[in-house]
Formats: structure tokens, sequence, C-alpha cells
């Protein structure tokens, strides 16, 4: 019979055993009965032969080798009843660690998604993406031009392919009637071939959708086929109308696949060489380049980020060739030596292979170190929880402590109650761990709704696969034994009779102080002032961010975010555009003025430009760059910009008048050396601009950036551009005035497509959502660190003076005053709490580094936040203590007394 | 009966593994047999100790040497008798090969001391 059958076949065994062991005593008292023995004399002579029946039956188990298991299995069951005869105590701890865990277990799995998953591509480790310094500055670039693409393929041999894609942008296809936003990548046609990736239906992209004569084609991701169509199969085969395009849909990616971008969904991918056609104008790097023309053809648009499939054994010879050719055309374009350092600088430039195994990650960036801050703090939560349950358990074990007791007497060893009892907390562990995974998969994607900057959630695939359920399992056990090991030691440490002296009453004095509790106590509050002052520092920094002047009025302007470029408009038709949507968004009641700019306020699309002061000799090193924004005559009044200097533009500023431009200080500043600048002149290369305003500084993009460096021009004198922007300044309710603007534009004209109409003050907010989540989650963290500390505190305070109710009782009768008794237990517990402030100030100090780069504002080593975060947990402590003190305050002690 | 034994040994484990296999080799006994065989046989100088019985039992068991089932005793009690598996045969033959080897050559040391 091998050892798993005898495991589970223990029971059926045990009672073979039995009815055997009988069968032999029976046969033996027989045996004596036959040989004269009175029966009662012969059974007893029988049973001495045998030995006692339960040890033999005992060896015979050990024998089975199934041992271990078994007491394993008796402990658990027994831990299950003793857990079912408290279930007030069990489910509340089962709930707490539920919580903890799953907490825990949600911010892995969503570390694991952001950080540390591969793409759903076939041998992600063999992917790269081509990476270079970009020639203009030494950010990181992964632009290349098409025919850049091209040579950089023909020195590889035809084993190694690369493969392009532009970024991932916003385009709209036609359906039902209106413009319905989706994602879309333009792509080399070998981009799926080098990826690895297959169809769910149809085909996907090859080679040949390259070549100029093949039929327009477009490939849809299976998330869209499933939102957009329904999973109609119909659609393979059929026609959509992309930016107005048409287009055939060829077929559908297989599920699961959404690009390269971990956070960034994308719907439908098409050749690269549609991109005049779809007027596709993602992120570019310009040089000696129209924009305006298709950019296939150009070498000095770079568009694409190159991608290359590369096995190890060849990598190295990969970069090298690729490397050289980089450099090869690096020397080339910069024959030209008049221009020594600048041509030094743009000679760093270096071509690597970066891996691509997990995706591009804009998230991975941003997220990086709050994640990691938060995953400090929910295994500090995890902590504290462990830390309370350990106490409570510690309590409860005292109060069955005559039960251990009376298993010593009968035989039981320390390391069985040691096991018992840490069984005991393993299964209530556990049990929290299975309720865990409901908390964590609500928790995850809570999280990540709480991270997305904008009204829909980062698409992040968060899975209870195989990683985040074994982490869970892993964190289950190790909070078990956590939990575990110090009511265990306890238990172990259980005399034969020593709770039945005096009536049950633990004699010593160390035992009835709970030393291990306190001990407990101490580290919850010391953890809890880590979690407060963390909290602290994140709900200031966001303070101080949403105190920052922006330099406008935020809160009362509303932005309608338009895509006139997307409904397909031409340049010419653009003024008609621009007038109507003027006059209709300006009779809306509740409106005092409107505009129109290029780009809007905290959207975070800007152009930036390179501007020259005429007779300012400048060092080549010195930062040329601008931003720049085309802006209608009412701009400045609308959105609140105060004009410091000059006048805002008028109407008289139009095409073939003088060109003129308003400034911002930074701008004036950095450019002139002072804010006396209206009248000067400036321009990219010539002068062709004069300063006609100065605004005060202002904070178009984001509240965390400093004052931008901003030239505003009229509208009027670049008709060719496309506004992104209609502000409004809502004196009436926003809601209702936004409901008003989104018909206003559609009566302009219905296929304009209108991302959303929003007050510009929530654009802005978006890009704290990162402060807000950190402030948002290290204060609950904090509010249940603070509220475990106080139960902890109020547990082993009320433990400790119901068990000297005797001792206390005595003081009282040789004269003591409650006062003196009440303030005898407060000082008691004001020591724990000052001696876990001491302790938490001290594991503070290490972690300060993690939230360096959170905080805003104020140092992570802020007194004022930290001394708060302590009056606080002692006014929590002493509050917790209050009730218990009070109690032993009001022993009577005749009744304490008489009770012994 | 004479429930005193000449001797008493403190039997090993394994020898008292051996006597077993040994005695359910030409027949199959039960437990309480088995142990009357043992005392027969060795001329009441073996006495196995009646509680070491059964786990050995177990022990044979579980390593496929013995195979132990329930059957009506002549006298009409239920019991579990054990017989040899084929597995059990070769290691008794092993052993006993072994045992003659040793006693042979304590013998010969002890024979020429």
């Amino acid at each position: 019979m091998s050892w798993l059958s005898r495991l589970l076949r223990s029971r059926t065994l045990d009672r073979d055993l039995d009815r055997e062991l009988r069968a032999h005593l029976d046969l033996m008292t027989d045996d004596l009965i036959r040989s004269g023995i009175p029966p009662e004399e012969a059974r007893r002579q029988a049973a001495i032969a045998l030995g006692g029946v339960e040890q033999v039956k005992e060896a015979s188990r050990d024998a089975r080798g199934t041992r271990l298991v078994e007491d394993w299995w008796q402990d658990t069951k027994y831990a299950v009843r003793s857990l079912r005869r408290a279930p007030g105590f069990s489910l509340a701890a089962i709930l707490t660690l539920a919580v903890g865990i799953g907490a825990n277990t949600a911010v892995w799995s969503v570390i694991d998604a952001v950080m540390f998953r591969s793409l759903p591509v076939e041998r992600s480790g063999e992917l790269y993406a081509l990476r270079h310094s970009a020639p203009s500055g030494d950010d990181p670039s992964y632009l290349f031009s098409y025919p850049g693409m091209g040579r950089l393929r023909d020195v590889l041999p035809d084993s190694i392919p690369i493969s392009g894609m532009g970024s991932i942008v916003r385009m709209y296809v036609a359906a039902a009637g209106r413009a319905e936003p989706m994602q879309a990548q333009l792509v080399s046609g070998n981009w799926f071939q080098v990826l690895g990736v297959g169809a769910a239906r149809g085909r996907l992209l090859n080679p040949g959708d390259d070549d100029a004569g093949s039929p327009p084609v477009a490939v849809l991701s299976h998330t869209y086929w499933d939102r957009q169509f329904g999973r109609d199969p119909a659609i393979v085969g059929g026609v959509i109308r992309l930016n107005g395009y048409p287009l055939t849909v060829a077929g559908v990616v297989e599920p699961g696949f959404g690009g390269l971008t971990v956070g960034l969904q994308v719907d439908l991918w098409i050749p690269l060489r549609l991109q005049a056609e779809v007027r596709y104008s993602g992120g570019a790097w310009s040089r000696d380049a129209n924009t305006d023309e298709p950019w296939l053809p150009q070498d000095g648009i770079a568009w694409l980020t190159l991608v290359t499939r590369t096995p190890a054994g060849a990598f190295q010879q990969t970069e090298a060739r690729l490397a050289g050719q980089f450099r090869a055309e690096l020397l080339e374009r910069n024959s030209d030596t008049s221009d020594a350092a600048g041509r030094a600088r743009r000679l760093r430039a270096q071509l690597v292979l970066e891996p691509l195994a997990k995706g591009f990650s804009p998230l991975r960036q941003a997220f990086a170190d709050p994640l990691q801050a938060l995953m400090v703090g929910v295994g500090l939560v995890l902590l504290i929880a462990c830390a309370n349950l350990a106490g409570l358990l510690i309590a409860r074990g005292a109060a069955r402590s005559q039960e251990a007791s009376v298993r010593v007497a009968l035989g039981a060893r320390a390391g069985r109650l040691f096991r018992q009892s840490l069984t005991e907390s393993l299964t209530l562990a556990l049990a929290g761990g299975l309720v865990s995974l409901l908390v964590a998969w609500w928790g995850g994607h809570a999280l990540v709704r709480a991270a997305s900057s904008g009204p829909q959630p980062i698409p992040l695939t968060l899975a209870l696969d195989a990683r985040v359920l074994g982490f869970a399992a892993l964190l289950s056990v190790v909070t078990g034994l956590l939990l575990g090991l110090a009511p265990a030691w306890r238990a172990a440490r259980a005399v034969p009779f020593g709770s039945f002296q005096a009536g049950g009453r633990i004699a010593a004095r160390s035992l009835h102080r709970l030393p291990l509790g306190r001990l407990l106590v101490v580290s919850q509050i010391a953890l809890s002032l880590v979690l407060l002052a963390a909290a602290g520092l994140f709900v200031r920094t966001l303070r101080n961010f949403l105190a920052v002047d922006t330099g406008y009025a935020a809160e009362q302007v509303l932005e309608a975010r338009v895509d006139p470029r997307g409904a397909g408009y031409s340049q010419e038709a653009l003024p008609g555009l621009y007038q109507r949507l003027l006059d209709a968004v300006r009779v809306i009641p509740g409106v005092s003025s409107v505009s129109l700019s290029m780009h809007g306020l905290g959207v975070g699309a800007q152009r930036i430009s390179d501007f020259r002061v005429p007779g300012v000799d400048r060092p080549p090193e010195f930062n040329r760059q601008g931003q720049e924004n085309f802006v209608t005559p009412g701009y400045f009044a609308t959105v609140g910009m105060v004009m410091l200097r000059g006048r805002p533009f008028t109407d008289a500023d139009r095409l073939g008048g003088p060109r003129v431009a308003v400034v911002s200080e930074a701008f004036a500043r950095h450019f002139f050396g002072t804010l006396d600048v209206v009248g000067k002149r400036f321009g990219y290369d010539q002068p062709q601009f004069e300063i006609v305003g100065l605004v005060r500084d202002v904070r178009v993009n984001a509240i965390k950036q400093r004052p931008t460096r901003m030239v505003f021009r009229p509208l009027s004198q670049v008709p060719e551009e496309y506004v992104q922007s209609v502000e409004a300044r809502a004196d009436g309710a926003p809601a209702e005035v936004a409901r008003m603007m989104r018909f206003a534009i559609a009566s302009v004209d219905p296929d304009l497509p209108v991302r959303e109409v929003v007050p510009v003050a929530e654009l802005l907010s978006r890009g704290l959502s990162r402060e807000r989540l950190l402030a948002r989650l290290a204060g609950v963290f904090g509010v249940m660190a603070l509220l475990l500390a106080a139960i902890g505190l109020y547990g082993v305070v009320a433990y400790s003076v119901a068990q000297r109710t005797n001792e206390l009782g005595i003081r009282m009768a040789l004269g003591a005053r409650p006062g003196a008794v009440r303030a005898m237990v407060l000082r008691d517990s004001l020591a724990m709490v000052l001696t876990g402030l001491a302790l938490g100030i001290l594991l503070w100090l290490p972690l300060q580094g993690l939230v360096r780069n959170l905080v805003f504002g104020l140092s992570p080593r802020d007194p004022t936040t930290l001394v708060t975060a302590a009056v606080i947990l002692s006014l929590v402590g002493l509050l917790a203590a209050a009730l218990p003190a009070s109690r032993a305050a009001r022993v009577d002690p005749a009744q304490a007394l008489r009770a012994q | 009966m004479n429930p005193d034994p000449l001797v008493k040994p403190d039997l090993l484990q394994g020898t008292l593994d051996m006597l077993v296999l040994r005695t359910v080799a030409d027949e199959a006994l039960h437990g309480y047999a088995i142990a009357q065989r043992i005392r027969l046989v060795s001329g009441d100088r073996l006495a196995i100790p009646q509680g070491s019985l059964y786990p050995s039992l177990r022990r044979l068991e579980n390593q496929a040497l013995i195979k132990g089932e329930w059957s009506t005793a002549p006298s009409g009690r239920e019991a579990r008798v054990y017989r040899l598996t084929a597995k059990g045969r070769r290691r008794l033959d092993a052993e006993l090969r072994e045992w003659r080897e040793l006693t042979t050559a304590i013998g010969l040391v002890l024979g020429n001391a």
C-alpha cells in the first residue's frame, strides 16, 4: 500500500487495527480460560500481556509513516473547531487579514502588470527597441525617419528583421452618424510577423501592405472588435472610415494583444504608407522638412520607433552593425564644422538596443516610485495587523492556559503545543488569504482607476494568475507565521498545573503584564507613526500643489477639446469654422467670453520652437526653446491671464499686418533679462515678431511644471493652424454651460469630434493623479494603522487591568485613591506609546528616502509633520487607555478581594 | 501454558521482523498465532513483547513483504491473517543467508577462542 493511500485510508486502517487487537485479546483470553483461569482474570492477563491497547495503536500508527500529516490534519481540525467556538473573533481576524493580505496582493498585481509582466508576444526576450540620444539634446529618443529605417534594415541580414511603428494616436472612426474616438497606430507590414502575433479572424498586415498600390487595410484589436462591433465576424472584409479615409478590415488580432505600450490599448493598426491619407501627425522630430507633405519619403522627419528581433547569439553583431550605420549617418549629417561645440555635442549621440521584453511603459516611469512607496505602506499595515492579532491570540491563549496545562499534564509535548498553536494562526491566515483574493481583485482595479488621469481607466490587464496567486499564498503563510510565532512560543511554555495555582490566576508578575503583548503594542505604535507621517507628507504635498498659482483662472474656464483635423477640415475652411464656433459659444447664457487656441490649457499638448533675439549673442549651450500657442483676441480675458504690460491681441492684428506676439514673464526674463520687453523684436531666425504685451507667469501644461516660457501669437496671423480647444468663461453652473457648449459645437458641425468639455481645473488635477492617489491611500493606511494600534493598546491595557483586579483591590484597600490608580494605568500606557514613538522615529529615518521624489513644497524630514503625527498617536493612545484606566479606578476593594 | 519464558530478549527491530517473516513463511497466521508460534518453536525461549508485534506487522505490510487479510479462524473468531508475498519470500531468503553467514562467522571466532 503506498504512502498516499495509507494516508487517505488512515481512518479505515485505524478501525482495522482496533478490530485486530480486539481479536488478539479474545483469542488469548480463550486460551487462558481453556487453561483454567477464570474469565475475568483471563481477560486481565491478556490485556497485560499485550501492553496498553492505546500504546500499541500509537506505535502501529507511527509505523504507518503518515504520522506528521495526520497530526497536522488533526491540528487543523482542532484549530477550525476552536476558531468556530469564537466566531466573532475569528471573523474579525479573518477579515482583518483579508484586507491586509488583499491590499498587498492588489498592489503587487499592479506592480507585476506595470513592472514585470512580459509582453504577450513570441519569445519576448529577443525583442529590442532602437534607442539613440536625440540630435537636439541628450534626452533619449526612439525616433527614426522612414528612409532611415530602410538604411538600417540594409545593414542587417534577412534573418534579423526591423519593423517600424508610429506613436499611438487618437483617430476617429465614423460610426452611426458620429465620429467615435479610438486609439490607432501606424505600423510597417512586417510588424506583426516580427512580434509573432497571430490573427483571431482574417489576416494581419504583411509586407505586401507596404506597397504603394496595395489596397488600404486595417487590423482590429480583439477588444475593439468586441467593444465596437460586438464580435461581428462580418466586419472582416467590411469598410470603415478612419479620419474620413475608407479602409478595408483585413482581420482581427488574437485576444490579449494590445500593442507594445503597457497601459495603452491600441484599437486598430494600419500600414505606415497611409500616413498622409489618415492625416497622422503623432510624435515626430523634424528638421529641414515640410510636415504638411507626406512623411514617408522625407528623411528630415523622424517619426518611427524601430523594433528588431535578434536571437541572443547574434545580439552583439546586430547592435554593432546598427550602431555603425547610425554613426556613419551622424558624421555625414554633421560634416559642417563651423559650430564646433554644437557639433561635438551632437556627435555624442549613440545607438543602442534596448530590451523590449516588458514593452514600453510611461507608467513604469511615472509610477515606479509611488508603487514602491505603496507596497511598503500596505506592508506596514499588514505588519500592524499581524502584531495586533498576535496580541489578541496571546490574550486568548492566556485565557485558555488552564486547558494547555491539562494537556501538558496528560503528556502533550511542548513541540506539539507549539505546532498546534501555530496551526491555528496559519489556518486563520490561509482563510484570510482566500478571502483576500476578492479584496485583491477589487483593490487592484480600484487602484488602477484611482491612478488613471482621465475619465477612462488605464487599460491594464490585471490577472489573478499563478504569479499573483502565488504571491497571495506565500504572503498568507508568512503572515500566519508572523502572527503565530509569539503566541505559539507562549503556548509551548505552558506548565502542568501552573494555571491551577491560586485559582487559575497566574502568580508571576511578569506574566500578568503580558510582556510580549506590550512589545507588540509598542511595535504597532512605531509602525503607525511611520504611516501617519507619510500620510501627512502626501496630504501636504497635494495641498501644496493645489495652492500653486497657475497664472490663470482654472476654476471658471471650461475647455472644449475639439479636433477639426480629425474631422477632415481643409486649411482653407478653417477661418470660417473658427468664426462660427466663436459665434455659437458666445451666445450661451452664462458665458461671458470665449476664445480659441491651438493647444488647450492643462492637456500637455505643446509646440516647442527655437527662438532668437537679434543682436544678442548666446553661447551654444543656451537653451533657445520656448513654447508657442496661437489664440484668438479674447483668449487672455477668457482664461484670466493677467496682462502686466502692453495690450492683448485685438481684431486689428490680422493677416498681412505687423506680426505681433505676447510673451510670458519667464520668456522675457530668459531671452531679454528684463520685463521691459514691449516693443522689442524676436523670431525663429529673423526678428519676425514684435512684442505687444507681457503676461504674468503661467503654468499652461501642468501644475507640476515650472512657469513656461510662453509665446502667444494671434491665430488670425497663422490661419492654417488647427485649433484643438474652445475656451469659455463660465459665470453660470459649469455642468450646464458644458452641456450647452456641446450643443453649440454640434450645431456648427455635428461631425466635429468633441473629446470632452471640462473645467480647466479638472484637466490640471488629472496631472496630480499620482499625488492624489498617494495622499488618499496613505491617509487610509494611516487611519487603519491608528485604529489598529488603538485597539491593540486597549486590549493589552484592559487585559492587564482585568488580571490585576486583585492587586488593585489590595492597593485601594490600603488607601490608594482612585485618581492615583487611574494615573498609574495611564502612565503605564503612556510609557508604551512613548517607547513606540521613539522606535517609530528611528524607523522613519531610513524610510524617508523612499518618498523624497514624491513630496513637493516641503522636506521629507519635515519636523511639523512628524510632530503632528506623534501628537495624534499619543492622544489616540491615551484615549484608548482611558477606558480600562477608569475601570481600574472603579475597582471595589471588598469585591476584588472576595473574588479570590 | 508457562507465561515466563527462559529468555526475554530485548528484540531488535530487524530481528523481530525477520522472525515474523520466517513464521508466516510456511502458512498464513494471525497476530496472536504468530506470537504463539515463535514462542513454541523457540521452546519457550523467545517471548515476543506482544506490543511490538503489531507495529512490526504494519511495517512489513507497508513494505509489501506480507499481506494481511481478514478470515475466520477455526474457533469461529474473526482474525486478520498474514501471508508472505513473493517480495517477502525474496527478502526472507536474503536475510536468512545473511544470518547464516553472520552466525557462521561469529561461531568460527568464538569456537577458535
